[in-house]
C-alpha cells in the first residue's frame, strides 16, 4: 500500500469518524478500515472523541430569549446606529454652556490678575504670567468642568435606570392581553438611557472608568427589559429580575452614584 | 407560500426593516450555537448574533443577489465572533469583568436538565473542548465548528468558508486529530 493511498484512507477516516461521509465514499472509508488495522484503530479513537465531544453542552444551547426579543433588540441598535447625527449633536450642545462657562470664569480670572486701572486711561499690557494662564487656565477649567459633568450625568443616569428597574420590579397588568403585564413606557426608557449611555462612554470613558463594570451590567440589563414586547410575559420579566439580583445590581449603583457624586 | 431567503434580503435593501423577522426565525438558532462555540459565554454570544442581523441590514443594499444567504450569515457570525473573542481577550487583561456562577451557566447553556454528574462532566469536557478549540488555525477551527456545532455538510461548507472541498476535507482531517491529541486522557 503506497505512502500517499494510506494518506489519503486516513483523511476519509476522520471525516468518517466525524460523520461528515455518507454513500459510497463512507462505505469505502469503512471497509477499508476493516482491513487495515492501523485505521480502524485510528477510526475507534476518533468516534471516541466523536462521543466525548457530543458531551459538550454547548451542542444543545438555546438562545435564552425568542426570536421576537432579539428583533427588538436588533431593531433598538439599528435605532442606536442611526443616531449618530445626534448624539453629535448633543454632546456639541452639552459642551456649549460648558465652553462658555469656562471662558466666564477665565475671563473673571484674567480680570482680577489685571492691574487695577489708575489714572491711566489705557492700561499696560498683561505681565507675561498672565498672558500665559490666560492660555492655559481655559483648557483645564474646561477638562475639570468636563469631568464633573460627566460625572454627575453618569450618576444621574445610573440613577435614572435604577429606577426603572425597580418599576419594573412591579409591573401593572396588560390591558390588552390577560396574563401579561404592561412595560410599554419601561422598554421605551430603557432605550432612551441605552441611548444616552452610548452618549456617556463615548464622551468621558476615562472619567468614569471605574464604574464602567456597573456600567455594562446596567446595560445588559436595560437591553433586555428594552427588548420585551408592550404586554409581556411575567416570567420573562422575573428573570430580568432574578438578573438584577445576582448582580446585586441595586446595590452597585448605590455605590457607584455615592462615588460618583463625591 | 414563505418568502426565500433571497426575497428577504431583497426587502432588507429596500429598508424593509419587517424582513428581519422570518430571517432571525430562520438562522439564529444556529448562528448563537456558532458565536457560542468562539465565545462560550450566553451573553457575548447573544450579542454576537444580535451584531450580525445589524450587520446584515446595514450591508443588505451591497449584497450579492446570486449569493446565498445562510453561507453569508455564518460569515458574519464567524469573522464578529472572532473580533469579540480578541476584544474580550484584551479587555480581560485590561479590566477583571464579572464571572458568572459556574452552574448558573450551565443551567442557561442547557436546554435539558443532566443530571450533576453529567453536568459536571459536560462543563469539563466543555472547557477542555473550548482551550482545545482554540489552539486551532482559525480555517481549521472554522471548518470544525461548522461541522460539530453545526453539523454542516462538507460541501455547504465548502460555500459557506469559500474553500476548495479538498482544503475543507483536510483541514477537517488535521483539526479532528490535534483535538484528539489536546483531548487525550480527558476520559
Amino acid at each position: 500500500m503506497s505512502g500517499l493511498f494510506h494518506r489519503g484512507a486516513r483523511r476519509r477516516t476522520s471525516l468518517l469518524a466525524m460523520g461528515a461521509l455518507a454513500g459510497r465514499e463512507a462505505d469505502e472509508a469503512q471497509a477499508h478500515a476493516a482491513s487495515c488495522a492501523a485505521c480502524a484503530e485510528d477510526l475507534a479513537r476518533l468516534r471516541r472523541l466523536r462521543e466525548l465531544m457530543a458531551l459538550d453542552p454547548l451542542r444543545a444551547a438555546e438562545p435564552p430569549i425568542g426570536a421576537a426579543a432579539l428583533l427588538a433588540r436588533v431593531n433598538a441598535r439599528l435605532e442606536e446606529a442611526a443616531a449618530p447625527p445626534a448624539r453629535f449633536a448633543a454632546r456639541a450642545a452639552w459642551l456649549l454652556p460648558a465652553g462658555a462657562l469656562a471662558a466666564g470664569l477665565a475671563a473673571f480670572l484674567i480680570y482680577r490678575a489685571w492691574p487695577t486701572p489708575t489714572t491711566s486711561p489705557s492700561p499696560a499690557p498683561p505681565p507675561a504670567v498672565v498672558r500665559e494662564a490666560e492660555a492655559a487656565v481655559p483648557d483645564e477649567l474646561v477638562r475639570r468642568m468636563e469631568r464633573t459633568m460627566t460625572r454627575e450625568q453618569t450618576a444621574r443616569y445610573l440613577d435614572e435606570a435604577q429606577d426603572l428597574l425597580l418599576t419594573v420590579a412591579a409591573p401593572r397588568p396588560c390591558e390588552r392581553q390577560s396574563k401579561r403585564v404592561d412595560v410599554e413606557d419601561e422598554a421605551a426608557r430603557s432605550r432612551q438611557l441605552l441611548a444616552r449611555r452610548a452618549l456617556l462612554v463615548g464622551m468621558g470613558g476615562e472619567d468614569v472608568a471605574s464604574v464602567r463594570p456597573v456600567l455594562r451590567d446596567v446595560e445588559y440589563v436595560l437591553r433586555e427589559v428594552a427588548s420585551l414586547p408592550s404586554c409581556a410575559r411575567e416570567k420573562d420579566l422575573q428573570a430580568i429580575q432574578r438578573e438584577v439580583t445576582r448582580r446585586n445590581l441595586l446595590m452597585k449603583i448605590d455605590l457607584m452614584t455615592r462615588e460618583l457624586k463625591g | 407560500m414563505e418568502p426565500s431567503d433571497r426575497d428577504l434580503m431583497g426587502r432588507l435593501a429596500q429598508g424593509d426593516r419587517e424582513a428581519l423577522g422570518p430571517l432571525m426565525e430562520r438562522h439564529y438558532r444556529r448562528l448563537y450555537r456558532i458565536a457560542l462555540s468562539y465565545l462560550r459565554n450566553a451573553d457575548e454570544a447573544l450579542d454576537a448574533v444580535q451584531e450580525v442581523f445589524v450587520k446584515a441590514f446595514q450591508a443588505a443594499p451591497r449584497w450579492d443577489p446570486q449569493s446565498d444567504v445562510g453561507p453569508w450569515l455564518t460569515r458574519i457570525a464567524i469573522n464578529h465572533s472572532i473580533d469579540r473573542y480578541r476584544r474580550g481577550r484584551r479587555r480581560q487583561v485590561a479590566e477583571a469583568p464579572l464571572e458568572e456562577d459556574a452552574g448558573e451557566r450551565d443551567a442557561r447553556m442547557t436546554a435539558d436538565d443532566p443530571s450533576p454528574e453529567r453536568r459536571l462532566l459536560g462543563r469539563e469536557v466543555g472547557e477542555r473542548i473550548a482551550s482545545a478549540l482554540n489552539g486551532l488555525p482559525r480555517r481549521q477551527r472554522a471548518v470544525f465548528v461548522l461541522r460539530h456545532y453545526d453539523e454542516m455538510a462538507l460541501e455547504e461548507i465548502a460555500r459557506t468558508l469559500d474553500m476548495s472541498l479538498g482544503t475543507v476535507k483536510s483541514s477537517l482531517h488535521r483539526a479532528v486529530h490535534r483535538m484528539r491529541e489536546r483531548l487525550e486522557g480527558l476520559r
